[in-house]
């Protein structure tokens, strides 16, 4: 039906938005989801054609060429060339929609330019902290971040999804549907396991019931993060043990930033304070880096 | 046009008063009864300032007991000295209350055919130690080692002799506490538990009935604890232990950027902004009571409720005059310097309201600062027709008003100005009033139909009352 996984999850991230703007009685401002939206896009845009021309130049380069001066082309030609280099660039519009979305559902902000900015910062983010052609920080908490600590403008709500059952269940189904297409499981498996297990270590401790337990863990933000932020393929570790390691630190991160330092907004503070080491984890464990699959009719083979 | 007019303050009910349960157990802590006195203790309200990692913590007194049997026990993140504790004066929450309660206005309906021309500290601890263990019959100091109970603070403010214990096993902590003759509900050591594990200290108070004599207090004045920790939250489980049914808390929150929300638990607003019919304005209490409930159904039982978020800097319209810097302080707000004018105070009110019970509030209250500095009210509208609203009424007073000379086609068009606004204008607006209180209260549409035909005035012969009869068929 949907040939690419991340058309499940930008399906299901705008069915999870017009949720909340139905039911939630959010603060929620369909403005500020069009400037998501439009920044991503544009900043997408923007910065493809700036790279694409790059590395377009370069590959021209290495082929033989003319002297310039014999075949100078004419400045309109140029110019033609040029508009129709842009007109060419494959226009990504997946990934920086699904990043605009996560940043709607995530992000409140008071004045519209903040969300331009953590649109900016996000889609930026992918295209400045790069390693070996594989960005490091997933975007939508780069922006948030940004958000959050370069403006007094932005906040997150991690109480306005509430616990309810009904909510968990739909993430979980929807999150599980993309994850299979998607193929990391695993991350969000291992990380809100191991989170389950350490608030139950905490809880146990505490000699609380089992209720606190289950209200802490029942909280849609906790679940959407899980779901739909951690999972990003392209920014965490490529080898499966890496990821589960990289899961499990999460996870202790989220826990100790949350209990010990009583940040509400400790699942985005770990997520980017961890991000990074997922260089390190792709030296340590060489393995195939992920491409998003097509599901696609087979296209005929030329040649 | 409509002329706003806010209604004086005596209209503005200080809900809280009104609409709470009596419970025995309430607030962040517990009152405990040294006898089985009757304890009545209505909402608890709470004023919470807070900038950076520093709070005070105002808890509002409204034990209706005897004096003498009082005792409160809450959990506190850190250890109280004396100079972090005061007792502040009851009025500034009533002051805080009255400023921010959910408000009823009015409006006027003008003329419809209108042409247009042109403190007391002891400062010996152990002096209190030895008057309370004189008191307790000598049980008050010497166990508190054996039972791992540490006294990290002993000192007396205001009328109340304050306790700071600190504790290794609540079973230690629940034995020495009813040995002191604090008597705690069953069910308690199991949460203390989890506040002693948490490292968190216990604030105990008494009432000091020397001190409250002399005082000439009629009531006890609040307790207001300074102290700095990163947490920001409020412990209600404590409260919880024993509880019958749903409590009422009432929290008032000053912070200088914007609005808190709680963090672990959905906020959401009041039902705001609503036309309601005239009547409600002799029952406006019962109404926002109710209202309240209904809310408090739909949304599961399991949210806070934002009744109020405003800047300090102004209101408009005021249910009371704004808080003075004076009051600011009373209320516990440290970060303002003297001599600033009112539009330079940079302090944001929330007021969240929360009913909880143990089922559906397991966790203790958490709360954040955000950058929101939305303005919110709870706020409900309602409107007086003119009742002289007819045709022969309307053409004889513009006629006065243009000398006796109106023309066919002026005369016509004022016809159909008052015919305008008494077919359509206000049997519309009743209806919306009417689906409105219905759809807030659950109360029956045809009674409230009913209701406006005989209690609201309005331009006669009346469509509304034609249609719904005053009498009940």
């Amino acid at each position: 039906m949907l040939r690419d996984a991340r058309d499940y999850q930008i399906l299901f991230l705008s069915l999870f938005l017009l949720l909340g703007l139905a039911t939630r009685d959010w603060t929620l401002k369909p403005a500020a989801i069009g400037v998501a939206i439009a920044t991503c896009l544009l900043t997408q845009f923007i910065f493809s054609v700036i790279y694409g021309h790059r590395s377009g130049s370069a590959s021209v380069t290495s082929d033989l060429q003319l002297p310039a001066a014999v075949l100078r082309p004419p400045r309109w030609l140029s110019v033609m060339t040029g508009l129709r280099a842009v007109a060419s660039q494959p226009l990504t519009r997946r990934s920086p929609l699904i990043s605009a979305l996560g940043l709607s559902l995530l992000l409140r902000v008071a004045q519209l330019p903040t969300m331009a900015l953590a649109a900016f910062v996000a889609i930026a983010s992918k295209f400045i902290c790069k390693v070996e052609g594989k960005h490091f920080f997933n975007p939508a908490n780069l922006g948030i971040i940004a958000a959050l600590t370069l403006t007094h403008d932005a906040w997150v709500s991690p109480g306005q999804w509430g616990e309810e059952v009904w909510y968990a269940l739909i993430f979980i189904g929807a999150g599980g549907m993309v994850l299979k297409r998607v193929g990391r499981w695993d991350t969000t498996a291992a990380f809100l396991g191991s989170y389950a297990l350490l608030e139950a270590g905490r809880n146990l401790y505490l000699g609380w019931t089992w209720d606190v337990w289950l209200h802490r863990l029942s909280s849609g933000s906790l679940l959407l993060f899980a779901l739909f932020m951690v999972t990003d393929p392209r920014s965490i570790p490529n080898a499966r043990p890496a990821r589960l390691i990289w899961a499990l630190s999460l996870a202790g991160l989220t826990f100790i930033l949350r209990n010990y330092f009583y940040l509400s907004t400790a699942v985005f503070w770990a997520l980017f304070l961890l991000s990074p080491l997922t260089i390190l984890f792709d030296r340590l464990w060489q393995s195939e880096r992920f491409n998003w699959k097509v599901f696609a009719p087979h296209k005929p083979v030329v040649g | 046009m409509k002329r706003l007019r806010p209604l004086a303050t005596g209209l503005i009910v200080a809900i809280a008063c009104l609409i709470f349960a009596p419970s025995a157990w309430a607030f962040c802590g517990f009152y405990v009864a040294q006898a089985d006195t009757s304890l009545y203790n209505e909402a608890s309200q709470v004023i919470i300032a807070r900038n950076g990692d520093r709070t005070v913590l105002t808890m509002a007194n409204d034990y209706q007991g005897e004096v003498q049997d009082f005792a409160l026990v809450v959990p506190v993140p850190t250890v109280i000295q004396q100079e972090q504790v005061n007792v502040a004066e009851s009025t500034i929450i009533d002051r805080l209350d009255a400023f921010s309660a959910p408000r009823l206005v009015e409006y006027f309906d003008e003329d419809p055919c209108y042409l247009p021309c042109a403190e007391c500290i002891d400062a010996d601890p152990s002096a209190t130690i030895d008057r309370l263990t004189e008191e307790s019959g000598g049980a008050f100091q010497s166990p508190a080692e054996a039972l791992g109970v540490t006294i990290e603070a002993a000192f007396s403010a205001g009328e109340y002799d304050i306790l700071i214990l600190s504790a290794e096993e609540s079973d230690g902590l629940e034995t020495w506490l009813q040995q002191n003759n604090y008597q705690i509900p069953a069910g308690a050591s199991e949460v203390l538990g989890a506040y002693i594990r948490q490292d968190m200290k216990f604030f105990v108070a008494k009432v000091n009935l020397d001190e409250f004599d002399q005082s000439g207090y009629q009531r006890l004045r609040p307790l207001q604890i300074a102290y700095a920790s990163p947490r920001f939250m409020l412990p209600i489980r404590l409260g919880m232990t024993n509880a019958q049914g749903p409590q009422d808390l009432v929290v008032y929150l000053l912070t200088s950027q914007g609005q808190v929300e709680v963090t672990n638990y959905r906020t959401v607003e009041v039902p705001s902004n609503l036309e309601i019919p005239l009547f409600i304005k002799d029952e406006f209490g019962p109404f926002y009571s109710e209202l309240f409930q209904r809310s408090y159904d739909q949304r599961g039982r399991n949210v806070a409720f934002l009744e109020y978020a405003w800047d300090l800097r102004g209101c408009d319209p005021c249910a009371a005059d704004p808080p003075s810097l004076d009051e600011m302080r009373q209320a516990g707000i440290f970060w303002l310097e003297d001599d600033l004018e009112p539009w330079e105070f940079n302090v944001f009110i929330t007021r969240l309201h929360v009913r909880y019970t143990r089922d559906k509030f397991p966790e203790d209250l958490t709360f954040q600062e955000t950058n929101n500095r939305r303005l919110f009210q709870g706020r409900y509208v309602m409107h007086h027709t003119f009742a002289n609203a007819n045709e022969q009424a309307c053409i004889a007073r513009q006629m006065d008003s243009y000398g006796g000379t109106l023309s066919d086609g002026e005369i016509e068009y004022l016809r159909q100005l008052n015919q305008n606004y008494v077919a359509h204008t206000v049997p519309e607006r009743f209806e919306r009033e009417s689906k409105n209180l219905a759809r807030l209260t659950g109360r029956d549409l045809s009674t409230i139909r009913r209701r406006i035909s005989a209690e609201v005035p309005q331009p006669q012969p009346s469509i509304w009352q034609l249609r719904y009869p005053p009498q009940l068929p």
